[in-house]
């Protein structure tokens, strides 16, 4: 459809069947500062559990509208696996917010404005049946393309992030954080499949990326801010880019050069997701996880 | 007007805008975006909060009285209830009969029955002093609306919820009285707390009294409100008993149906686009749901991610998942696992 009549070609190994996985993470153990001894890494991986209970009810929300457009079996297939997926990981990370205002940092003040982000800025406003509607529903698809793009580069990231183990992050953290990545690995191509498919158009491929860009920049970096003025254990701590640019040279957080290298690849035309991470790591990691494997980790 | 003047007025309130701006991201360091007003992150009503056995006491015979604490624990009003999850994974409802005032607390009584479905066998063997309890938040839809005369009618461990609104009632200088039936005198909790009311409160213990005289109730005066908990029976005599125009509030201990293997055939209408679908024994009703409109979304087919949750406009449902709560049980059940109680279903599809 549109203005790109030879889709990019996926690379055919890294499909596997997805199906949501039930699982259970126990938070009683997990310290406000769980990345020891770095509050600004902590709290910028915390930024997650603002964002992504809202954003993934959206997903959902929005991937169930879309679902009637779909006329590809096996796409539809990875839909509905997808969309259970993202339904675990908005309740996963949800349950942690009621843990971080226990120990102290409410973040309802917050959440409740990315609440409003997705559920009034983005929701289904009222529009009249027909092209206003389809327009809308076609762009909310691209953005979410757009920003599985971050989750499976996040996701692949964290996978691969050892210094987190070698400076004794806390495993249940450690374990919600590489079940969700390894999961976002896993359905990758999913969400870039189905703009793919309904649309594929490459300018709304490129305005969507950058609504979705500066957006995710604007919300992580306040987030981060937000945390940094509100530690209870910190009552002095401010949140600055030069700790971002160390925290990424020393593996706790991801580094600005792979940031700003994803950028050009999204962008690109041959670009496809399965074109880059690892299903095969996935698949390992979430085979291991005690989270995704029925126990409660406390 | 000079030029001088104009480049001083624009200065001043460049320098005004500027202020005001600092002035407001420093009240509020969120601004600008605005925030839901009811925020849903973090706020579900299917978490679990933790809570902590404090006290264990056996208030009648066969009657386990516990107190729970926690800051998290959200306020109340009189009729409330609470989801409890019990050791095995269990969920059971049980009223909260304590004090609203009293924040961070809450207590419940639970009644022994023996040839139950095992919720109270469980509470009644392994809840102790000191153990963990996850409890969510509480819901009500035994509300006490206002008013400046009331009857209340108790029967057995159904006085839990009438208890707090005796109270919010003595306080509003409400005029009241309760009947209060159970098996015997001693297995009657709370007796010695409903004594301070005087003759406000009838005790009828059946062994001694029979069943409770509910003749009187036929005279209710319009405009004083009836308020029921109880087993099913008593229930439908004070609905049969009040005045037809009376305002009967009953609370319905809505038995869970137990999970069974068995799964039979029935019906579901589907409201909205007006069609019958049949559900066979052996197949989901999603699966016949999705013979006829393909496009319903669904994932996980095992009743923990919730995408099929659809409306339920009629019928009464036998819900085999756990993560409903018992809110979104009275209008909503998941397909994928979830069937009809009886032969029927309408759905809002």
């Amino acid at each position: 459809m549109s203005n790109t009549p030879h889709a990019p070609a996926p690379v055919a190994s890294e499909h596997i069947e997805l199906k949501a996985r039930n699982v259970s993470f126990g938070w009683e153990d997990t310290p406000l500062h769980w990345l020891p001894g770095d509050p600004f890494a902590t709290h910028t991986i915390n930024v997650l559990h603002l964002l992504l209970p809202a954003g993934e009810r959206w997903f959902v929300h929005v991937y169930k509208q879309v679902l009637p457009y779909v006329k590809d079996e096996q796409l539809r297939a990875d839909v509905v696996g997808f969309i259970g997926q993202e339904a675990m990981h908005a309740a996963a990370h949800d349950d942690v917010l009621p843990h971080l205002k226990r120990l102290g940092l409410d973040p309802t003040p917050y959440t409740a404005q990315v609440d409003w982000l997705f559920e009034k800025l983005l929701g289904d406003r009222t529009l009249p049946p027909g092209k206003a509607r389809h327009w809308w529903l076609m762009e909310r698809v691209a953005l979410i393309a757009a920003i599985e793009h971050y989750t499976a580069f996040l996701g692949d990231w964290v996978l691969n992030a050892d210094e987190l183990d070698r400076r004794g992050a806390d495993p249940v953290m450690l374990d919600l954080l590489r079940w969700h990545g390894a999961e976002e690995v896993e359905h990758r191509s999913v969400a870039f499949d189905l703009f793919m498919h309904v649309d594929g158009g490459y300018h709304r491929r490129a305005r969507t990326w950058a609504t979705a860009f500066t957006a995710l920049v604007f919300l992580w970096q306040r987030g981060a801010r937000f945390f940094m003025e509100n530690d209870p254990e910190l009552p002095a701590a401010k949140a600055s880019l030069g700790q971002f640019f160390r925290a990424g040279r020393q593996g706790t957080l991801p580094s600005a050069g792979a940031m700003l290298k994803s950028i050009p690849t999204y962008l690109s035309r041959s670009y496809h997701p399965s074109q880059e991470g690892s299903t095969a790591q996935a698949v390992a990691y979430l085979a291991s996880s005690p989270g995704a494997n029925g126990g409660a980790t406390a | 007007m000079s030029r001088a003047l104009k480049l001083a007025a624009v200065a001043g309130a460049a320098l005004l805008a500027r202020r005001a701006l600092r002035g407001r991201i420093a009240r509020s360091p969120l601004w600008p975006l605005p925030a839901l007003d009811t925020p849903v992150s973090g706020h579900s009503p299917r978490r679990w909060l933790p809570a902590l056995i404090t006290s264990r006491t056996e208030p009648a015979d066969g009657v386990l009285m516990l107190t729970l604490e926690s800051p998290e624990l959200p306020p109340w009003a009189p009729g409330a209830h609470v989801d409890v999850q019990l050791p095995s994974g269990l969920v059971r409802q049980y009223s909260l009969c304590g004090d609203p005032a009293d924040t961070g607390r809450y207590t419940i009584a639970i009644r022994l029955i023996e040839d139950g479905r095992g919720g109270s066998r469980e509470a009644h063997a392994q809840l102790v002093e000191g153990a963990e309890l996850p409890v969510r938040p509480p819901r009500n839809r035994f509300e006490l609306v206002p008013s400046s005369s009331y009857v209340f009618v108790a029967g057995g461990i159904g006085i839990t919820p009438v208890l707090p609104m005796l109270r919010e009632a003595t306080a509003a200088g409400a005029d009241w009285t309760l009947l209060y039936g159970g098996r015997s005198r001693s297995s009657m909790p709370f007796t010695a707390e409903l004594a301070a009311y005087g003759s406000r409160v009838t005790l009828v213990p059946e062994d001694e009294a029979g069943l409770p005289d509910l003749s009187a109730l036929g005279a209710t005066p319009p405009g004083t409100l009836v308020y029921c908990c109880g087993p099913a029976p008593l229930m439908n005599a004070v609905r049969e008993a009040a005045p037809p125009t009376a305002a009967v509030h009953l609370e319905r201990f809505t038995a869970t149906t137990p999970t069974t293997a068995t799964s039979r055939p029935f019906t579901v209408e589907l409201h909205r686009s007006g069609r019958t679908i049949e559900v066979a024994a052996g197949e989901t009703t999603l699966a016949a749901v999705r013979r006829e409109l393909p496009d319903t979304p669904y994932s996980c087919e095992q009743g923990f991610c919730g995408t099929c949750q659809h409306r339920v406009l009629a019928g009464e449902v036998d819900h085999r998942d756990t993560l409903l709560t018992d809110q979104e049980r009275e209008d909503s059940m998941l397909l994928c696992v979830s069937r009809a109680q009886d032969d029927h279903l309408v759905l809002d599809l």
